[in-house]
Formats: C-alpha cells, structure tokens, sequence
C-alpha cells in the first residue's frame, strides 16, 4: 500500500460543506447497502473536517469498515489513528499506528503520524507538567505560609 | 513550522483556498467538480507526481526532525500513554465516552488484520471517484485564471517547461497518472461487481431459505384446510344424528348419546374404505367438497421459470386430452388406454377415475368442479368432481411415499384400490347425446357448452336442462358463404382443400370456444370461423393457416391459433386482421395462452414457450437437460393458468412446471 495513504497533513485541510455535502448525498442514497468506497469517501471527508463531531462520525464510519471489511483493515487502521490524533485521543491513535506499523513497518506515513503523536503528547504533557508543577509551587507557598504562620504562633 | 510554509502541502492548502474563492459562487451542480479538482491536485502532489511527492517527504522528514528536537521531553512522556487533556475529556464528557464504546474496538478484533490484497487503496479510490473529464475542466480553467493567480499547480507551472524534452516528460507523467488513476478505476468497477455478485448470491440462498418455508406454509395449509373441512363433515353428521335420534326415539335419551358415539368412530373408519362408505345412505353421498380452496397456492409463482414441479407416469399410453382447474388443484387426464383420471396436483395422487364413456375421451374441460368430456362414442358426459368421496389427506401409510417423485405415483397407481373406481361413483352428472360421430372439441363457460365433431357439425348444450339448443352445420355455412360473397375474387368463405391433403389423423373441429353470443372454432381446412350464436351464421373468416386447426383460443383482444402447418398466428379480434405470427419446427398439436406467454405442444419432447411480455422465446420440458439415458417422449398436450404448466406426453408421462 506504500504511498498510499494520505500524510497527516491532509487531514488538516477540511472540504467545504458542499462538497462534503455531495459526498453526504452519495453515502445516503446507497443506504443500507452502501458501497464500502462511498462509506471511505465520506469518512476521510469527515475526518478532514475542522467539526469535532463531524471528526468523531468519521472516526465512528472508520470502525465500521474495519468491522466489516476484513481485506482493508490495514488501510482502516492508518485512518482510524490519524482520527483519533485529530480528535486528541492519543492514546487510541497511537495504539492503532503502532499495530500498522507492527504490520508495515516501511509505512512512511504511519512513521511520520507516530512522530506528529509522540510530539503532540508531549507538548499536552509538558504543559500537564507545567501546569501540575504551578499547582504544586503554589500549594507550597501556601503550605509554607501556614506553616510559618503556625510556626509564629 | 516555519519550513512548512514552503512545503507542498502548504502551497496546496493554498490553491485549494484560492480555489474556493474563485469557486466560491460556483452553482450547485459544479460541486463535485469542484470537490474533484481538489482531489486531484491533492493526488498530483502525494502520488501522481514524484517530484512533488520527493519534496514533500524531505518536508516531513524535516519536519520529524526539528519535532525530535526536543527529543527529552519526549522521553520523559513517552511513557504516559496520553496527554492529560485528553485523560480530562475521556473520563469526564459523556459525548466523549459515548464516542469512546461506539468507536473501540476490541482487541481480538485488532488480532485479525488480513494481509492487504487490494489491487487500490481506499484512497487511491477516493481520488479515482473523480470523472476524468474533471483534469479538462480543471486544465481549461486554469488557463483562465492563469492572469490574476497564484500558480495553481506549483510544479507544473511555476517553471514553464523551458525545453521540449522537459514538456514531453511532463507529458509522460501525466498521461503515466492518468493511465495509474484509470486503472484504479477499472479495478473499483470490478470489485463492485464482485460486491454485488456477493450480495446476490446470499440473496438467492436467503430467497431459497424463504421459497422452502412458503412450500412447508402451503403444505401445512392444505392439511389445515382439510381438518377443517373434516371437523365441519362431523359436525354436520353429529348435528343430523341428533336431529334423526330426536325424532326417532325422543323419549329414550340416553341410549341415542352411545349411539352417536358409535356412529363416530364407525365414521371414522369410513374415511378409510370405500365400502362402509357404500352401505352409508345419502346424505354423506351428498356432502359437497367446497368448490373454491380457501387458500390460494401461489408458490409456484416464485419458482425460477421452468422448473420442475411434479412428473408422473399418469397413463401407460398417449395423452389425449388433460385440463386442471387451478394450480395445485384438480386434474383431469384422459388417455388412449381408455380411462380418464381425475389427480389432486397438490398431492400428486390419482384420486380416481372417471367412468361412462364407452370409448377414449378425445377432450375435456375442467371448471370449478365440473368436468366436460368428449369422447369417440359420440357423446359427452359432464361430471360433478364435488361429489367425489375422496379425502386429500394421506392414509397414515400412504404418508411416507407421498414425496414428490414419479415413484409415489407409480406406486399409487399400481397398488390396486378400490377407492379409485367408486369415488368417483355419484360424479356423472348427465350425458350429451346427439353428435353421430367422435367429438373432437368442446368448451363451456356458464351454461352454454358447444361441441365440435366429426360429423362435421357444432352443437351448442344448455346445460340447465341438457338439452341441444341449436346445431351449427359448417360446411353449410361455408357453403352459403361462399355463395353470398363468390361475387368477386373473394372465396375466403368457401370450404377449400388446403394445399396438403388434411391427413386422416386430423379432426374436422380441430378446436373451438365460445363466449356469451361468439363462438370461434378452428376447422381441418385451416379456417377459422367466428359465429354468432344468435343468428347461427358466421360472420367472420380468418384465413391464414395452411394446415387443419388443431387449438385455439382467445381473449378480449386477441385470438391464437396453432395449427399443423406449424405456426402459431396472433389474430386481432376486432379487425380480424393478423396480429402476429411465428412458427416452430413441427405441426402444433396443442396450445394455450394466460396472461403472459403462449405455450404450445409442437410435436417435441419440450414445450414450446413464447414470451409475450420480453418476445422471449424459449423450452421447457425434460428435453432440455440434455439427460439422455430415456429419450422424453413428445409433448402432446398442454395446459397453462397464471404460469402453472401441465403437459401430456406420448408415453403417458404428464409433467407439472412454472413458466
């Protein structure tokens, strides 16, 4: 599947709302019996959306093809880890690529996704930390001022 | 980022938004064009083009690079799983963890990832959606544009191909994309068809599954059906002993109720033998089996088109004439081994035999639960089926071989029983005496019955009182005809020799019908005659056929004939005029028409079947399946109603089909 794949950066550029909504129109009318290529086009459109909860539909059309389609679940998985990296789920995102990648370790984009993952947790970490680390700095200078101030008593 | 901002994707991110401007007032039906030209232009820079492709993995490797920078930081955290953002949104908001269960997937599902065997990416597949005349637009649009823009296309536009050898290269590589992305095409075509192949394959496995439970429905209806029909006989005689023991023995109460008793289960008994049945005064002679079936079979109507649905050895020699009244109903086959046999199509079994003719029966009629028949001995006999003592359900040990194959009727046939020859016993209602020679044709409908015979006359029966109304003489009529209208070329009327001498074997009234006032009856001279019943003239002749006329029949439109000459002719009853006609290979012996196609007996071992909805033509019969080990025998006669198919062949055999 090689080069295949979409980089993660195409995921950040959202289709406008009508040509989502053709998308949409197509995915509606095949109904109940849609093609699992229509389901795909709808589902990258609405991962590139910008819409959390349209992300999170995408996401969701994403686990039904890997459901139902046995032979694309190697595909599925890049797309239901860039997903969940667009949603933030690191957590998600990161246990579906490093499968791919156990799977394909070649997969340039599913090795540039991991680094975009591992970069972006962290960042959300370091200003976890930061911001843990103000907390604590602060519950110790309260500590300490009650302290002294038991301590002048 | 700032080395991003000189990345392809960037530029394209740029193009796609100076694209939605230039398209941002683009009407409704411009959309997917749209939406293709960006996909395109996505597809050109991650695949289709390699230099552009080459760019933008140095960019991302670039990109890696600088974000590994902070290569501590990372592996301080990489040990956390996820960032805390995300561990506050996955554990506080519903939407979150609603999204969370809908979207996990569970790790046994995660084991089974298959080996990726797909000709296309799901992606590639999304790029090759675009139609191709797409890249035209695109190409023209932007040679539009090209003044007041941006470069759409970085790399193709930005240095214009300064030497022929770098144009045609360019050349190369978009036709290389196009051929790539038509390809992709063709394989998404194919692997749909192949989706769809699947789909109709476990649709007709679920239609089977769903045809066999229709077939177990009805079989449980008819026997339904039967106990019913069973519970009211008894009730009805319960009802009669009483009302008999309270008028006979009014005083003495109690001895009368073990009577009763008594008389049940002598009744019961009767159902299995004939001969208490005898000894049982009227009233039980008189029960009436219900004239229409409650429930309507209609899974006949599901089969595929021509196939089978019962064969059975029903006589040891030709078929002359069958006719059945409704589908999975009541047959009537006559043979010429002299007997007529009445059979319940449902079952399969023969329920007895008609007796009274003196020689073979050369036609009949099935209606309801009258049977007309026609015989040699020059008279015809009409019979009332619902007087026959015959009970559908199986005897206990007939219930095991009433599977649907010949052998049980073999079977049923061979085993002497005495059933046969008295069920039938109190169904001869009258006979019809006054043709002099064989009757060859009949038809009724109401109380009107006509008759064609050898003796070269029509006779039309009211069927109240039995008696002949008027008699029809054709060669008289022809003879009149002939000369009221000889005035000019015209003999159309006239009896004629057709041109091969009618051969000895065919009948003078070859086959007729009537209808209120009209009567049509198709003659040995290959005529076709149109009488009005009202003043006993003809008033029409269809010429055409050139052999004798051997079927016939015809609608509120239209009229079909067969005839030995081979062809089958279509005729518009309001002109009279042909309407259509075609022929097959060998004279027609026997033909009929329902709503939807016109099926013929044409000296084959198949039926001949004629499409009128499609103009399809096309056989079914044993004859087709090329089993030669026992050559069929020819078809000789047919019989269809609402694409239920009976047929009578040489050798006795008659075949049950959907059509």
């Amino acid at each position: 599947m090689g080069s295949n794949l979409p980089y993660a950066a195409d995921a950040d550029s959202p289709l406008k709302p009508d040509e989502l909504a053709v998308l949409r129109a197509q995915f509606e009318k095949e109904g109940p019996y849609v093609g699992v290529q229509t389901k795909f086009n709808y589902a990258w459109g609405l991962i590139k959306s910008s819409s959390r909860s349209e992300q999170q539909e995408g996401v969701r059309l994403f686990s039904d093809i890997f459901r139902n389609e046995l032979n694309r679940r190697r595909e599925c998985l890049y797309y239901l880890a860039l997903g969940n990296y667009k949603l933030g789920n690191y957590q998600e995102a990161r246990r579906y690529n490093d499968l791919l990648l156990d799977h394909e370790p070649a997969s340039l984009q599913a090795a540039s996704l991991r680094g975009l993952i591992d970069d972006k947790v962290a960042k959300d970490g370091l200003m976890g930390v930061a911001i843990l680390s103000g907390v604590a700095i602060a519950a110790a200078g309260v500590g300490a001022m009650i302290f002294r101030g038991a301590r002048r008593r | 980022m700032a080395n991003r901002d000189d990345s392809p994707v960037a530029r394209l991110r740029r193009t796609v938004s100076e694209e939605s401007g230039v398209l941002g007032t683009a009407l409704t039906t411009r959309h997917l064009e749209a939406f293709g030209r960006k996909v395109t232009t996505t597809a050109s820079h991650l695949i289709g083009d390699p230099s552009g492709n080459i760019h933008y993995q140095h960019a991302m490797s670039e990109l890696q690079k600088e974000l590994r920078r902070p290569g501590i930081q990372q592996r301080v955290f990489s040990y956390t799983k996820a960032s805390p953002t995300e561990l506050v949104r996955s554990k506080l908001s519903t939407s979150e963890i609603q999204h969370r269960a809908l979207t996990y997937l569970p790790d046994e599902i995660l084991a089974n990832i298959p080996e990726d065997e797909n000709v296309y990416s799901l992606f590639q597949g999304f790029q090759a959606t675009v139609p191709e005349e797409e890249n035209e637009h695109r190409k023209r649009r932007r040679r539009r544009n090209l003044k007041g823009q941006k470069l759409l296309e970085g790399d193709d536009d930005e240095e214009e191909p300064t030497t022929p050898l770098e144009k045609l290269r360019k050349e190369r590589q978009k036709l290389n994309h196009k051929l790539e992305m038509m390809s992709v095409r063709k394989n998404m075509c194919s692997s749909e068809i192949r989706e769809i192949d699947n789909k109709i394959s476990n649709l007709n496995t679920m239609r089977k599954i769903v045809l066999d439970r229709l077939g177990d429905l009805e079989q449980d209806e008819v026997q339904m059906e039967q106990d019913l029909l069973e519970a009211d006989d008894k009730l009805e005689d319960m009802l009669e002993e009483l009302d008999d023991a309270a008028t006979l023995n009014p005083i003495a109460t109690p001895p009368t109720e073990i009577n009763i008793e008594t008389e049940i289960t002598e009744e019961e008994t009767s159902f299995m033998s004939a001969s208490i049945y005898e000894k049982i005064p009227s009233p039980k002679a008189k029960r009436h089996r219900p004239s229409r079936r409650k429930s309507i079979p209609i899974r006949h109507e599901h089969f595929e088109a021509g196939s089978s649905i019962k064969e059975f050895q029903a006589h040891n020699d030709m078929i002359v004439a069958l006719d059945f009244d409704s589908p999975f109903g009541t047959m009537v086959t006559s043979a010429l081994d002299d007997t007529v046999r009445v059979w319940d199509l449902n079952l399969g079994r023969c329920i007895g035999l008609l007796e009274g003719h003196h020689a073979s029966v050369r036609c009949l009629q099935v209606e309801d639960n009258i049977v007309a028949t026609g015989s040699m001995d020059a008279s015809i006999r009409l019979w009332d089926l619902s007087q026959a003592e015959y009970s559908t359900r199986l005897d206990s040990t007939e219930e095991e071989d009433a599977v649907d194959n010949g052998v049980a009727f073999e079977d049923s046939k061979e085993t002497p029983q005495p059933l046969q020859t008295s069920s039938m016993q109190s169904c001869p209602l009258f006979s019809l005496e006054a043709h002099v020679a064989e009757v060859t044709a009949l038809h009724f409908r109401g109380d009107t019955l006509v008759s064609g015979s050898a003796d070269k006359t029509l006779r039309q029966w009211d069927l109240v009182n039995g008696r002949c109304v008027q008699t029809l003489d054709v060669l008289w009529a022809a003879a009149q005809a002939s000369s009221t209208m000889n005035s000019g070329s015209n003999n159309d009327g006239q009896w004629r020799t057709t041109g091969r001498l009618p051969d000895a074997s065919a009948d003078f009234v070859g086959a007729l019908q009537c209808f209120d006032a009209a009567l049509a009856c198709g003659t040995a001279d290959g005529m076709v005659r149109l009488w009005d019943l009202r003043s006993g003239q003809v008033h029409r002749s269809l010429v055409g056929h050139t052999g004798p006329v051997t079927c016939l029949q015809f609608d509120d439109v239209h009229l079909v004939t067969g005839s030995l000459d081979r062809s089958i002719r279509i005729w518009d009853l309001r002109t009279g005029s042909i309407h259509d006609a075609y022929a097959y290979d060998n004279p027609i012996t026997s033909m009929m028409f329902d709503s939807r196609r016109i099926v013929a007996a044409a000296s084959e071992p198949v039926t001949k079947i004629y499409d009128k909805t499609d103009g399809r033509h096309w056989d079914c019969g044993v004859g087709m399946n090329g089993e030669e080990s026992r050559s069929p025998a020819s078809v000789e006669r047919v019989r269809v109603k609402d694409g239920y198919l009976t047929e009578g062949r040489k050798d006795g055999v008659v075949g049950v089909w959907t059509c």
